[in-house]
């Protein structure tokens, strides 16, 4: 009897702590999400199976294997994506690291300011990091265009960025490389901070470099840190959406479109939510294996 | 229970108070200068009603995010809103107030929107797009003169570019794309004649069709030489009246955006027998709670005094055929008559709408940069063009 008041107790507890998050969990992802898969198996005439797939994956906006690496853009949506991944990613998390060890080591002045200045990037809105970017790279005056005009680069490169296919996409990924590599920094200077400091001086008095310290005690003790920033880079990566709706809408000629415009655009502008259901669920399928592994990795650490 | 019954009675003359102050909303899509006009006139109609307007800015390209889960809510975020997508009005006639009674009787040069024999948008008064703006002072300290022919056109702006100071002869809106598919719509109606660019609208002629493509090839393309990379419109407007530019094509409402309209000159291409005009639809959603003053300021703003206070303040024409040019300042009034022998040709993007027309302002921004990519943009227009059924 007592026993079961204790199982009866722990069910009652869990069910009040966890209740409530469950049924905002099942009122604001899971059904839409259920919904959004139903809706990407239909169209104006009921259920058509994998129809608006396959027709996404005949797009060339969407995939545009023709051109990928042989062109410059438009590549399609899916391979912008992935050029965000392969550029920015190693770029934010890479550079995140490095000054956070950099800031940690350096007892300075600027040090603040330059960490402030790194900080304001992610605490921006994306809608204005959009326009800071467009901005950034305008032709008449942006300082990066102006930049590298006075070094005697020509056309597109001290033109407006955004205006060309062959840089749009790459403007908006180095654009965008300041307002993420705050996360970064900051995840892994909590990191670096949760390090015994007694390694290091023992590495010291061991004769250790400073790069065998960085390479040998740093980098693997910040591991599951850099794992964390990297998932959550590629996740933002890949639904990333409002930088380039407000810098270029995706263009000139689709050069810079993503997913998550596309998305919007075949909803809102198509007005064919059908496939813009098709491509919400391309985008989740894509990230959610990474997140399942995520979420399955820490709960067995 | 009398201090209850006190407070209860406060609270609900404090809370209808606030209720009658609640302004009306109005949603539009012009901000800065090209939005004062406009406001005057609402300024007028609380004057005349006391009823408190509240105008706030929204594009066409905002609303359409907006207003479909509004509108799936029962909700909507103004009680009088404008756009210029009459296709997307024409889409969502269902969530519209029928407003045909307001608007019986009244002599409109532009058709309302009528679905199912209900009257969901109102034009509210037009603009068209005449052709290349000039600054009539910068012509004639140097000694220049509108074109007659596409000879003196394309001598006329490398005249243009020979002066010192300048960039390029002319300077290229840009923002989301529409300033670009103006002027191509212009080079269209110009050498490919007003049955083209309808013909191209109705989807009966193909872009990659060998009459249309010699017009961006022989005559486009090489004004691209003389034309600025895309430039914010508004940015590009202060350039070329600063004299970055010497000519810049725009719709009538620049002449409420520049210090001086006096100063203004235009001209079209030459040969052009029509020109694009157009209007902004208003509608009142249904979920509106104000639909009865919403309709007061509707029937204010088609009113001869509504549509004559407007277009005197420039930067629109008149919508009504009974409210014409003497209404009009200087400048308007100089455009009437000069676009007046020409036929009004319907706005291409506005018309087709959708993911075409946002297709036909990317191309044409791709098309700016690299003349040479011709072959993929006029294929991508095609191909973006909605299927019939």
């Amino acid at each position: 009897m007592r026993r079961f008041k204790a199982r009866w107790r722990e069910w009652g507890a869990a069910l009040v702590f966890l209740g409530p998050g469950l049924v905002l969990l099942w009122l604001f992802v899971i059904w839409p999400a259920l919904q959004t898969l139903s809706l990407s198996l239909q169209d104006r005439t009921g259920f058509v199976g994998l129809t608006n797939f396959r027709h996404l994956f005949s797009l060339p906006a969407i995939v545009n294997p023709q051109r990928f690496l042989r062109q410059e853009p438009p590549w399609g949506a899916l391979f912008h994506n992935l050029v965000w991944v392969f550029i920015h990613l190693p770029i934010t998390v890479g550079l995140g690291l490095v000054l956070a060890v950099v800031y940690a080591r350096v007892r300075r002045w600027w040090v603040g300011l330059a960490r402030g200045a790194l900080f304001l990037g992610i605490v921006t809105p994306m809608i204005v990091g959009g326009v800071i970017i467009r901005y950034l790279f305008e032709g008449h005056s942006g300082i990066i265009p102006q930049l590298l005009g006075t070094l005697g680069l020509g056309r597109p490169w001290s033109s407006g960025w955004m205006a060309f296919p062959e840089t749009a996409l790459l403007g908006l990924i180095l654009g965008s490389i300041w307002l993420w590599t705050g996360f970064s920094m900051i995840l892994h200077s909590a990191g670096l901070s949760a390090i015994d400091p007694e390694l290091f001086e023992a590495a010291k008095i061991d004769g250790a470099s400073t790069w065998a310290e960085f390479r040998y005690i740093t980098v693997p003790l910040l591991r599951p840190v850099t794992f964390v920033v990297a998932v959550m880079t590629f996740l933002w990566e890949l639904k990333i959406f409002d930088i380039v709706y407000v810098a270029t809408m995706g263009g000139p000629g689709k050069a810079s479109t993503v997913l998550a415009l596309e998305m919007y655009l075949a909803t809102f502008r198509s007005l064919d939510p059908y496939r813009g259901a098709a491509i919400a669920t391309l985008i989740t399928a894509f990230s959610l294996p990474l997140g399942y592994w995520f979420a399955t990795r820490r709960l067995r650490r | 229970m009398l201090k209850r019954l006190g407070i209860g009675l406060l609270t609900a003359v404090v809370g209808l108070l606030a209720w009658s102050a609640e302004p009306l909303v109005v949603i539009g899509p012009w901000s800065g200068a090209e939005a004062e006009p406009f406001e005057a006139v609402l300024q007028a109609f609380t004057e005349k009603t006391g009823i408190p307007v509240d105008y706030r800015v929204m594009r066409a390209e905002d609303l359409a995010a907006v207003l479909p889960a509004q509108f799936g809510a029962g909700l909507t975020p103004g009680d009088l809103i404008f756009t210029a997508w009459g296709w997307w009005v024409k889409e969502f006639a269902e969530h519209m107030v029928d407003v045909s009674g307001e608007i019986a009787g009244i002599p409109f040069t532009t058709d309302p929107l009528i679905v199912d024999g209900r009257a969901v948008g109102v034009p509210y008064v037009t603009w068209v797009k005449p052709g290349f703006w000039y600054r009539k002072s910068f012509f004639e300290a140097h000694g220049l003169t509108p074109p007659t022919t596409w000879e003196e056109f394309i001598a006329l702006l490398e005249k243009i570019e020979a002066i010192p100071g300048i960039e390029k002869a002319a300077a290229s809106g840009d923002g989301v794309g529409w300033p670009l598919s103006d002027m191509t719509e212009h080079f269209i109606i110009t050498f490919g004649g007003l049955n083209m660019h309808l013909g191209l609208i109705e989807g009966t002629i193909k872009w990659e069709s060998p009459e249309v493509r010699a017009i961006f090839e022989n005559y486009l393309i090489p004004f691209l030489a003389h034309a600025s990379d895309p430039i914010e419109w508004t940015a590009a407007l202060d350039m070329w009246w600063d004299g970055k530019y010497g000519i810049y094509f725009m719709g009538n409402w620049l002449t409420g955006m520049v210090e001086d309209p006096n100063d203004l000159g235009v001209f079209t291409l030459p040969g052009c027998q029509a020109v694009v005009g157009g209007t902004d639809y208003m509608f009142i959603p249904k979920y509106s709670k104000r639909v009865d003053d919403a309709l007061a300021l509707l029937r204010y703003l088609v009113s001869v005094e509504g549509v004559a206070l407007r277009v005197s303040k420039g930067g629109k024409l008149s919508m009504r055929a009974d409210v014409g040019p003497e209404h009009y300042p200087p400048a308007e009034a100089a455009l009437a008559q000069a676009v007046g022998a020409l036929s009004i040709a319907p706005d291409m993007d506005d018309t087709i709408g959708g993911d075409w027309q946002l297709a036909f302002w990317d191309q044409l921004k791709l098309l700016w940069v690299k003349p040479e990519a011709l072959d993929d943009v006029l294929r991508a227009l095609d191909a973006a063009y909605p299927k019939k059924g």
